[in-house]
């Protein structure tokens, strides 16, 4: 039974770990037309990417010479999702805690409808989005991706932070106010403090969720400004290419890297 | 004049199934300037309402509450100058021992300079000196009691508010802090208002306490008097063990056992009679005995009388001839300690 077990576990990390995996490995493959094809160890990929010349075999023509649009896909992107996380984190907190702690009609209602966002369908949000920028005449562009990206990532703050605050003790505020502290000085002393593992989560989960979107922002980006998904899923469609895992395994790391960062800062700033 | 005076505290809530609850039905209450005050009351009774009122967490439907002829009730909490102890502690966990402490001094503005001599002086004051450096994390539950309790005396209130703060600790340092508290509060000269459901608790530390019941005060009095001569069968009930009797005007219970009672108030009452007030005699009630409940120098006996009706609850002196179960006894006791209740 239990090396039954055992062997459950491994066959699941391995279901879910495996492609990730393949796409490590590939992106270190010296074969350029087929991948599946292992034919030694390169780094070519990864200089492609930063931009060194790479001998290549004229057969693949379609190849992306330019590495600089890539650069600039990828500097949209951390534009875009600086924005978001920034704006979606204030706001998202904002409503936790006015939702949490505030007492006004309809606080039920409210909260409800802001869990939305995050059932609805990307595609249903992004053509939403669409027509509604379009009926306002917005030109397409930097803003109307960080405005898209805000509507849905404000809930996932918003529900992150209010489950922290759930688990707060009321008497903390209670405690603060009885000590003297008016309102204000609660929330910046005791409120935010107490809550800051939560705001940190939701920013984190914000900002990789927006560095991530394909679908909303297929919709709303226009055609000068390209983020890294949208961008990369042009050059699939166009065959898919080994710089493709260079740049996976490239994101894949930085996830690894915030994610851990995520981690450690809130193992670290447990209250008691 | 008394420091803290509520008149007429009234306070309904609405029940989640439509019906209204009066957890503060019209409460009196003086609260003299060094006296350490008990509200005592199982739960429900309105006593952590009351408390609450006076912080400011709660609001009154109808009655005033001043402390040194100053209206409480105008005030926002953060600007009423009492401090209160809570049941969680309610510590914050982002913040050191002396950061905690400090707290109310930091919040009004004081340097940080001036508020390290005073923090230590009222962790010293705790028994906590040399730990304000400690994260709260690293406390026990005791040590984080004595925290609470510091931050809360460090601005120097007159009136100190204790929500229940020893029902987490064990029972040997409940009764410890219970004596370290009354001491405290004695050694600072302030008032004391301290709630709780457990009767021991409100005779070992109070001046006075008071009984509630249904957002009413049952009785208010020293601990003597509340558990000597209880005014009503609640509080005879509730404070300590007691045996009760429905008497009539001849002093006898509906099944024949009769006491003296010289001055009869009415028609039928009801008399009690404290287990210890009973004793092993050679008349008197006749009965069996039916349970034996060892207490270490004490033994409780539950005797049965003849007659009929209720057992009755007896303490004993634990001694090689003490009664066992099964064995017939008579008991006695000090007319003058039957006590007769008013309600």
């Amino acid at each position: 039974m239990r090396s039954l077990l055992t062997l459950w576990s491994l066959a699941f990390f391995a279901f879910i770990y495996a492609p990730l995996a393949v796409i490590v490995a590939y992106s270190f493959n010296a074969n350029p037309v087929n991948m599946m094809i292992w034919d030694g160890f390169t780094l070519d990929w990864y200089r492609g990417l930063f931009g060194a010349a790479v001998e290549r075999p004229a057969s693949d023509a379609l190849y992306i010479e330019n590495t600089d649009q890539l650069l600039a896909a990828l500097r949209t992107s951390l534009t875009v999702a600086f924005f978001t996380t920034t704006i979606a984190t204030v706001l998202g907190t904002s409503l936790a805690i006015a939702l949490g702690r505030g007492r006004f009609v309809g606080q039920k209602a409210l909260g409800g409808f802001l869990l939305l966002p995050m059932m609805m369908p990307d595609i249903v949000l992004g053509i939403g989005l669409l027509i509604f920028f379009l009926t306002l005449g917005m030109q397409l562009s930097l803003l109307t991706i960080i405005i898209g990206h805000c509507t849905f990532l404000i809930s996932y703050v918003f529900v992150i932070v209010q489950a922290r605050l759930a688990g707060l003790d009321p008497a903390l505020e209670e405690a603060s106010a009885d000590l003297g502290a008016s309102p204000f000085v609660t929330l910046r002393k005791v409120l935010i403090p107490q809550l800051a593992p939560g705001i940190l989560g939701g920013a984190l989960l914000a900002f990789v969720i927006s560095m991530d979107d394909l679908v909303i922002t297929y919709f709303i980006a226009g055609t000068d400004n390209t983020t890294l998904p949208v961008f990369i899923f042009g050059m699939i469609r166009r065959g898919v290419k080994p710089e493709i895992n260079a740049i996976a395994t490239l994101i894949i790391l930085s996830s690894v890297v915030i994610a851990g960062l995520g981690l450690w800062l809130r193992a670290r700033k447990t209250p008691a | 004049m008394s420091l803290l005076s509520v008149r007429g505290a009234r306070r309904v809530f609405q029940t989640p199934e439509g019906g209204r609850l009066a957890a503060l039905d019209g409460v009196d209450l003086q609260v003299g300037a060094e006296e350490f005050v008990t509200l005592l009351g199982p739960s429900g009774c309105g006593k952590t309402t009351l408390l609450r009122a006076i912080s400011g967490f709660e609001a009154l439907d109808e009655g005033t509450i001043h402390l040194q002829g100053a209206d409480l009730l105008r005030l926002a909490p953060y600007r009423r100058p009492v401090n209160t102890v809570f049941q969680s502690y309610a510590l914050f966990g982002h913040m050191s021992v002396a950061r905690n402490v400090g707290y109310a001094l930091e919040v009004r503005g004081m340097g940080r300079a001036a508020r390290q001599a005073r923090v230590d002086e009222a962790l010293e004051k705790v028994g906590l000196s040399g730990l304000g450096a400690r994260a709260i994390g690293q406390l026990s539950g005791g040590q984080r009691q004595r925290v609470a309790l510091a931050r809360a005396i460090v601005a120097e209130p007159r009136l100190l508010l204790l929500d229940e703060p020893l029902s987490a600790l064990d029972r040997n340092l409940r009764q410890q802090m219970q004596l370290e508290l009354k001491a405290l509060q004695a050694r600072l000269g302030i008032a004391f208002v301290f709630v709780t459901h457990d009767q021991e608790e409100a005779l070992t530390m109070s001046d006075r306490v008071v009984v509630m019941r249904k957002g009413r005060i049952e009785q208010i009095g020293p601990p003597r008097e509340i558990y000597r001569k209880p005014r009503t069968r609640f509080v005879a009930e509730f404070i300590g063990e007691t045996n009760l009797f429905d008497l009539d005007a001849q002093g006898r219970t509906p099944e024949g056992l009769i006491f003296a009672v010289p001055n009869p108030p009415a028609a039928r009452f009801t008399a009690c009679l404290r287990p210890s007030d009973f004793h092993l005699a050679e008349q008197g009630i006749a009965g069996v005995v039916t349970k034996v409940v060892y207490l270490g120098a004490d033994l409780h006996l539950y005797v049965q009388p003849k007659v009929g009706g209720p057992e009755l609850r007896v303490t004993a002196r634990d001694h090689a001839a003490a009664p066992v179960v099964g064995a017939e006894v008579h008991l006695g006791h000090d007319p003058e300690a039957l006590h007769l209740l008013e309600a």
